[in-house]
């Protein structure tokens, strides 16, 4: 026990070392370590759990403010703001227990775990156990019919993996308070390591001409989690808006 | 101009390949998968019913398939799952064989750095924890930490939640892969059984968006089909 201890005293302060002499994030790490403590030297490999940092229900532009809604887009938001204020919000997607969509799955408060192998990256969300299929090098297939997580192709442009998705419905938001979008939903996210592969950026790029004027970006980091493995999640165990009769009816 | 852009992409593909695992042929389970034949009723590799105890018998006869909690969206739980007549993708790295299920986009980690915990410090859950290790080109998994919620298979075979299973899985040629799994649980059997169950590869299918809690009838067009009904 005693050599146990010792031992975890010494990884979490090579953590702490390591941490200063890179000047990277002081994400505590507790408990022994599953993984390095950076993930490794490889730009391009990404896999590993991550947990998102700074975590914002709401989620800004890059330039700090709303994002640049048409009048549609704003009404959308105004509707939902106004209801949460009046003690009746209004139930986006993961309240219905569906998958969160995209790119609202990638700003959630739990972790997700990359996973790279030949032709295909694929990001397990802790959340609801959403999936993420992102097929490498392809072209987006002809025919998509609209899905919550839509259809997602990557490739590299240096040490950034470019994920770019189209075929989304449109009954997820992309953040917890108000943001919505349409079908015409185009996501191009930047994922690349930084922090010495202590840390992730995902640099998101949102067009969707019916709810915004131009598009806009949102950044959004994760901290490397060597010490964590993914819980299950299981929304559907108290699930209070079940479909009932074709129709989904909140209770 | 044109010999830096080529240095560039051999460079990238270099990087790229670093970054990629490819698991020795024999233990190369990578891929989509779809399960051969009918394991609504789950049999013994006997061709037998599971031998139950008294009690458990008389629940199995008593069982009433309007409560299968998938009726309710509940996950499948484990190792039901593996019975679903829907693909499922297998992805391997060194320390981990990751599983996604396609029904209920349902992911099993099998751990290869894991040892599992004792049964009295899990929380019990719907798909368990699953710590594994190669023996030769079998990947040999052995699960605990169910909770006694879900049945073994669409039939209602019970389980308890002392439920331990340990599964071996090889590839019987590149297209066919076996899981043979032993089902130990003192409380609901009268002895540890064994099943069989076997996959074929699906080069090119790729895992449907499945979405149980949704009813919405543009996904049933195209998003969301079950692949077979009762399953």
């Amino acid at each position: 026990m005693r050599t146990r201890l010792l031992l975890r005293g010494c990884i979490v302060g090579l953590g702490i070392i390591a941490a200063v002499a890179t000047g990277a994030p002081s994400d505590v790490i507790e408990g022994p370590l599953l993984r390095p403590a950076a993930s490794s030297s490889d730009p391009r490999d990404l896999s590993g759990v991550w947990f998102i940092r700074l975590y914002n229900r709401q989620i800004n532009s890059t330039l700090g403010r709303l994002p640049p809604f048409t009048a549609h887009g704003k009404a959308e938001w105004d509707k939902r703001v106004k209801a949460e204020k009046d003690g009746s919000p209004i139930a986006d997607a993961s309240a219905y227990c569906w998958p969160h969509g995209v790119p609202r799955v990638m700003n959630s408060p739990y972790p997700i775990q990359i996973i790279q192998t030949r032709g295909k990256t694929t990001i397990v969300h802790e959340v609801a156990h959403n999936i993420r299929h992102i097929y490498m090098d392809q072209p987006h297939p002809a025919d998509l019919a609209p899905s919550f997580m839509g259809d997602s192709v990557g490739h590299w442009e240096g040490d950034t993996l470019v994920v770019d998705t189209i075929g989304l419905n449109d009954r997820t938001w992309i953040d917890e308070v108000g943001v919505i979008h349409g079908k015409q939903l185009h996501v191009v996210e930047h994922i690349r390591k930084i922090e010495d592969g202590h840390a992730l950026e995902n640099l998101v790029r949102i067009e969707d001409p019916e709810f915004f004027t131009e598009p806009w970006y949102a950044r959004i980091t994760y901290a490397w989690r060597p010490d964590l493995r993914l819980a299950e999640y299981v929304c559907e165990e108290n699930n209070r808006n079940m479909p009932v009769a074709g129709h989904t009816v909140a209770k | 101009m044109k010999l830096p852009v080529v240095l560039a992409v051999l460079v990238s593909s270099v990087a790229q390949a670093q970054a990629i695992y490819d698991p020795p042929p024999g233990r190369n389970f990578q891929g989509v998968w779809l399960i051969q034949g009918d394991h609504t009723t789950v049999k013994t590799i006997e061709g037998k019913l599971p031998p139950m105890t008294r009690a458990a018998a008389a629940r199995y006869k008593a069982r009433n398939p309007a409560s299968d909690t998938i009726q309710t969206c509940k996950p499948h739980g484990f190792p039901r799952i593996l019975f679903a007549a829907y693909p499922m993708e297998i992805l391997q790295e060194p320390q981990q064989v990751t599983f996604i299920h396609e029904v209920h986009h349902m992911p099993r980690m099998v751990y290869l750095d894991l040892v599992l915990p004792k049964l009295e410090d899990m929380d019990p859950n719907w798909m368990g924890q699953s710590a594994g290790r190669w023996d030769g080109n079998t990947l040999v998994v052995d699960s605990q930490g169910f909770n006694d919620v879900t049945t073994l298979d669409a039939a209602g075979l019970p389980h308890s939640s002392e439920m331990r299973v340990m599964e071996r899985i090889r590839k019987l040629d590149a297209d066919t892969l076996e899981d043979v799994l032993t089902i130990d649980d003192p409380k609901t059997y009268t002895r540890s059984w064994s099943t069989r169950v076997t996959y074929k590869r699906q080069p090119g299918l790729r895992l449907k968006e499945y979405v149980c809690t949704d009813s919405n009838p543009e996904a049933a067009k195209g998003a969301s089909p079950p692949r077979k009904p009762g399953a």
